[in-house]
């Protein structure tokens, strides 16, 4: 069937079409995601970079121009009046602060939660882990947006919670968890436990058996071999497992916006309501570019951590 | 036992003057960045030769071989094969094939498609396809596995049908990675010798790249060794083992006693060595051109020793030395000699009878000497 | 000793359940009779009846699955070619960034993303003239653009994974360079095309963020449509929607599922 491709007229025409414009198999291979993701990837930067320090307006687009023709010439009118906004209204620090707080907290609850899991994963055998391994995957398949919609049926006030304390007689007041960074850490944690769990499984399933059954040969208990053979070895998986869920939860937007309340203050809500509410593009803007600086370094911790995980892969 | 010891020496066409060469390899260099992998290597290969390229890991062998498949790039130097020059010729336009040395067999496809999957590529019809896939299978005596895939085949297996995908087009050249090195040792033996028969049998020119030793010996006509990038040595497998030109090829093949020494006599017909190492003078039985006084080494295998109870006559050639350890091997037993200046000599002795009573044994005070003529000098 | 192995599987016993409760509470209610979603009425299929005749739903479904399949098939070719650029042609200078651009839209935020899109529709539509509003198209676009990154990176690894050795073997035997890609390397990493598409496929149909900035009227996703109705509160209908998605899920990693355990008995016998 591939014979019937390559051979094909079409496929031909195209070739000889694409050399006479100097474009080599090799040359348009490269040139096509290339020139994609130059287009819809890097310039959509620049041009937020370009709208941060222009001014809101009411036009279309709602924004000044950066470079407007005047009488004798150009006139140029960078404006830092957005990141004047962010720097001197206490709500856009308070948010930085509160995202990265949270991102923080769910990071290590996660992690918490999910060493355990891919530790026992990574050590039990065959057909199991198999199994395992597919629980964990199969989340990723399933609508994000439902899973987080299914938590407010069991956290609000007349939710599944409430229901069954109030009917065992455990409690007569109904709890409040709905609109509440409780309920927006259980969410967060809930939402990216796999993210956590499969680097740190990926790390762990490479970890030799025989280096512990060695640990343990010469004189290490249990919890000194963990700490002191297995913990180090799976670094770079805990990196990566942590970044990886620390980077999405800082601009995390639907979780707050669903089961968080209105005193839940993250970076991502803010630009979205900046932007939907406001219509100020040029703060919007503002706000993507601090939380794309903010996000440099764990960006390049787990560049840092995948890099590691390569090489251990290499070095086998 | 192959059909190249039968021919007179003066057949070989390395040895005939103005033969020309089938595989003309000049100053060839290839370097990745700043590591230089092959450095300046000139080789001649003739028509019907089973050359091996021996050397150890990173010895730049794969590299060599790759430039000769087209997959690497000559940074310098030109390749020609048959009278042709191979810059610009992709690696599916070349004369050549490759025996890989994870064998790389399509595992998509079945055996027969794996092996006709060349001709393909080539237009052959169809049904001069399936005659010349039966061929090869029966060649490599695979006649009954052919509608296998590659997962269902035991290793030797692998090792067959990648051979006969390999030789199906007939290449001027074939170019084999490693190709026993995936077998066990016993299998590896057999495989040598049908290897050989095949070669004989198609009188394609083999090169081979390999890390075994005793495989090149065992296969070539003529071995090349390789060490950081450079052929240090090219010669017929006796002429590397037994006239070795430098101490990385001696010690590299086999194993060797080494002595370093100054010249103290220097005649026509003989040199005479002084040696602390060794703490007697060296007399070698034909003249070298040194120099007075200059720094060698004199290098001699362990079987050439012979091992004495009793302090032999003369002056030179004598060893004296304790009895440090014996290995026995089955066929040999080797014997570790400390000397008085502390080093270290191996001697073997083959044992002829099944039980000696009388054998030298640990803790012994023993001698060891040799013929003038069984060792090697090296300047390098 | 002991302590530990009790507590491993008791640990992860529990964070499997913290992530199926929820899903399962979720179907069991779907099949509620109350319209109070989380006090049982008795057994009924009647909220999927009333999903299957509203129209809205219906028609973000049907909208959603469109730029889904379009967008995995772009981001399929688009992805592969990154991926194929990236571990099989040597240097060139530009290497770098294209190895970056491909690896950051994975951990950018979505917001991040759809607002910096949405910007540029804005600015090329006032330059070019293109494209001329927004919409099913330029939802396509952003999808694309975000699905690619997980497409290169799966056939990535398993390009990185596979034994180049046998792509030399095909070139050696004569084939061409489009020959090769066609005959071996296709085939090889055909599982992860697979993959990466299923995955692209999911990841379209699931995206509320980046849709919602750079949609415009008329192009309402299905995600855009839950999200407005779930801000509202609780829904037996969306209830049943959830669980019709999960159950197509479950399907298709059963298959798979079957499909890999079957795979190996064959190639021992």
């Amino acid at each position: 069937m591939t014979e019937a491709v390559v051979n094909s007229k079409p496929f031909q025409w195209t070739a000889k079409f694409l050399a006479k414009f100097g474009l080599s198999g090799r040359g348009l291979v490269i040139a096509v995601p290339t020139l994609w993701l130059l287009v819809f990837f890097l310039i959509p930067f620049i041009v937020v970079l370009k709208i941060s320090f222009a001014e809101a307006m009411i036009a279309r687009p709602p924004y000044s121009k950066l470079i407007e023709p005047t009488d004798s010439g150009f006139a140029i009118n960078f404006s830092f009046l957005s990141y004047q906004y962010l720097v001197e209204d206490g709500l856009y620090l308070a948010a930085y602060g509160s995202s990265l707080r949270i991102a923080f907290f769910s990071t290590l609850f996660a992690l918490l939660i999910g060493y355990p899991m891919a530790y026992f994963i990574a050590r039990s055998s065959g057909q199991w882990r198999n199994i395992l391994l597919m629980l964990v995957i199969m989340p990723f398949w399933t609508s994000f947006l439902l899973r987080v919609y299914a938590w407010i049926g069991i956290l609000k006030g007349n939710g599944y919670i409430n229901n069954l304390l109030l009917s065992l007689g455990i409690i007569n007041e109904p709890l409040v968890m709905m609109q509440t960074d409780f309920a927006v850490y259980v969410g967060i944690v809930y939402t990216y436990l796999p993210f956590m769990i499969l680097p740190l499984y990926a790390n762990l399933v490479k970890l030799d058996g025989s280096l512990l059954e060695a640990s343990s040969d010469l004189g290490a208990k249990p919890i000194m071999t963990f700490l002191t053979i297995t913990l180090p070895l799976s670094l770079p998986g805990i990196l990566a497992g942590c970044m990886l869920v620390f980077i999405p939860v800082v601009g995390e937007f639907v979780i707050p916006a669903l089961l968080g309340g209105p005193d839940t203050n993250m970076i991502g809500r803010v630009l979205w309501d900046e932007f939907f509410r406001n219509r100020d593009w040029p703060t919007a803007s503002a706000v993507a570019i601090i939380m794309l600086l903010v996000l440099v370094l764990p960006i390049m911790l787990l560049q840092k951590a995948q890099d590691g995980q390569n090489q251990d892969k290499s070095g086998i | 036992m192959s059909a190249q010891t039968q021919l007179a020496a003066d057949e070989k066409p390395w040895r005939r003057a103005g033969e020309k060469p089938f595989i003309r390899i000049n100053r060839l260099t290839k370097k990745f960045g700043e590591f230089v992998a092959v450095d300046d290597v000139s080789l001649d290969v003739y028509q019907s030769e089973l050359f091996c390229l021996l050397g150890g890991s990173g010895s730049g062998k794969s590299t060599l071989l790759r430039m000769l498949a087209g997959f690497e790039t000559p940074t310098s130097g030109t390749i020609e094969i048959d009278g042709q020059d191979m810059a610009n010729i992709p690696s599916h336009d070349r004369p050549t094939n490759m025996m890989f040395q994870s064998y790389a067999l399509f595992p998509h496809m079945s055996v027969e498609q794996n092996i006709a999957y060349g001709l393909k590529r080539d237009g052959v019809a169809s049904s001069e396809v399936s005659d010349r896939v039966a061929d090869m299978l029966s060649l490599v005596q695979m006649s009954d596995f052919g509608k296998r895939k590659p997962d269902q085949l035991s290793g030797g297996q692998r090792q067959r049908v990648a051979l006969a995908r390999s030789l199906i087009k007939r290449p001027k050249l074939l170019l084999l990675d490693e190709p026993l090195g995936a077998l066990d040792k016993k299998l590896r033996e057999e495989t040598q010798f049908e290897l050989i028969k095949i070669q004989e049998s198609l009188g394609i020119t083999f090169i081979v790249v390999t890390h075994d030793q005793e495989e090149a010996m065992t296969l070539a006509t003529r071995i090349g060794v390789m060490n950081y990038g450079e052929i240090v040595q090219v010669g017929e497998p006796p002429e590397i083992y037994e006239y070795p030109t430098s101490r990385f090829v001696a010690d590299f093949i086999g194993s060797v006693n080494m002595f370093e020494g100054r010249v103290k006599e220097d005649d026509k017909d003989y040199v005479r060595i002084a040696s602390d190492e060794a703490g007697t003078d060296i007399h070698v039985g034909h003249g070298v051109s040194c120099a007075p006084d200059q720094k060698l080494w004199f290098a001699i295998r362990p079987e050439k020793l012979e091992l004495r109870r009793k302090r032999p006559d003369g002056d030179f050639n004598i060893l004296k030395g304790m009895v440090e350890d014996v290995a026995y091997m089955g066929n040999l037993s080797v014997f570790r000699i400390k000397l008085d200046s502390g080093k270290i000599v191996k001697a073997t002795q083959s044992n002829r009878v099944r039980r000696d009573d009388e054998a030298i044994s640990w803790d012994e005070e023993v001698y060891l000497t040799w013929d003038e003529t069984a060792g090697v000098v090296l300047q390098s | 000793m002991n302590n530990k192995f009790r507590f491993l599987p008791i640990a992860t016993f529990l964070g499997f359940a913290f992530l199926y409760v929820p899903i399962i509470v979720l179907v069991v209610f779907s099949f509620n009779k109350s319209k109070l979603v989380t006090v049982w009425g008795g057994f009924s299929a009647h909220w999927y009846g009333e999903l299957l005749q509203d129209p809205q739903i219906l028609g973000a479904a049907w909208i959603s699955l469109q730029i889904a399949f379009i967008s995995a098939s772009l981001a399929l070719v688009l992805g592969t070619l990154a991926a194929f650029v990236l571990t099989r042609i040597g240097r060139f200078w530009f290497k770098p960034l294209l190895s970056g651009m491909t690896a950051a839209p994975l951990v950018m935020p979505e917001v991040i993303t759809g607002l910096s899109l949405l910007l540029l529709f804005v600015a090329m539509e006032a330059m070019f003239g293109w494209p001329a509003g927004r919409g099913f198209t330029t939802i396509v676009i952003a999808h694309t653009t975000f699905c690619l990154a997980y497409v290169a990176v799966v056939v990535q690894s398993r390009l990185s994974d596979m034994d180049e050795s046998i792509e030399e073997a095909a070139r050696d035997l004569g084939a061409k360079p489009v020959r090769v890609f066609f005959d071996i390397t296709l085939p090889t990493i055909a599982p992860a095309l697979m993959s990466g598409w299923l995955l692209s496929f999911t990841l379209s149909l699931d995206d509320l963020v980046i849709a919602s900035f750079v949609s415009g009227p008329g192009a309402s996703t299905l995600p855009m449509v839950i999200f407005s109705k779930v801000r509202l509160g609780v829904s037996p209908e969306i209830n049943a929607l959830a669980s019709l998605m999960i159950g197509v899920v479950a399907l298709g990693v059963a298959i798979a599922a079957w499909q890999l355990l079957k795979s190996p008995q064959k190639s021992k016998a």
